[in-house]
């Protein structure tokens, strides 16, 4: 199961396992982003590659507008997925 | 213990919970378990994408001890993928070198412990095992 909802905070909320067939839920949501957003990961337990490939996509997109993602509240294991991957020198993510 | 998916995304939730029983009640690990359901996902996925025109269910064997996971996927009719031919990624390439894609089979030889691929007669095996981190 897997949820991306705007939060009372101004934060994206993302919750649950952001596997391969939850894709679609996320790409069409970060494609409505247009500005600098902050994702709030504390309740995103598990990401997959499908998953980073949107985070990137959605990333570069922005980043043509001089604008980016915020990635916050990253748990270890995603944390480590990113440490992997190299996100971490490509996203400004902060550990819960 | 073993059980046979549908070839589909939508497979993934019901293969998540097959693995997760089996890893819980071996008491395996919580960072075993994440890169144990991160492999499996990498691999059934790619088995999916990569023979769009097969059509038998691919057979998962999960088993766990309490020194090490093993997880063999088994598909038919296919055509031969190794997954463990290294995948160079650069994973430091800035932003805008950096292209969607390509990043599951680098994640699953990173991930596993150990990696194995057989193929014959159609037949396409991979193994993988991972310290259960007891």
């Amino acid at each position: 199961m897997f949820d991306i909802q705007h939060g009372d905070d101004g934060v994206i909320v993302c919750t649950g396992r952001l596997d391969a067939a939850q894709c679609e839920k996320g790409q069409a949501f970060m494609d409505e982003i247009a500005d600098s957003s902050t994702l709030d990961f504390d309740a995103l337990e598990y990401i997959s590659s499908a998953g980073l490939g949107i985070l990137l996509k959605t990333q570069k997109r922005l980043a043509a507008n001089g604008a980016a993602l915020k990635i916050i509240n990253v748990n270890n294991h995603i944390r480590d997925v990113f440490r992997y991957s190299g996100f971490n020198a490509i996203f400004d993510i902060e550990a819960k | 213990m073993e059980k046979a998916f549908a070839r589909s995304n939508d497979s993934l939730t019901a293969i998540y919970e097959f693995a997760e029983s089996i890893l819980a009640a071996n008491e395996v690990s919580d960072a075993a378990r994440f890169s144990v359901h991160l492999a499996l996902e990498e691999l059934f996925v790619n088995m999916v994408k990569y023979n769009p025109e097969a059509v038998s269910d691919i057979d998962l064997d999960v088993s766990a001890t309490a020194n090490k996971v093993t997880v063999t996927l088994t598909e038919y009719g296919v055509a031969e993928f190794d997954v463990t031919v290294p995948k160079k990624v650069d994973v430091n390439a800035p932003l805008e070198e950096r292209t969607p894609g390509g990043l599951g089979v680098y994640l699953i030889q990173n991930l596993a412990d150990s990696l194995e691929y057989e193929y014959g007669d159609g037949q396409s095996r991979v193994t993988f095992t991972k310290e259960s981190g007891i």
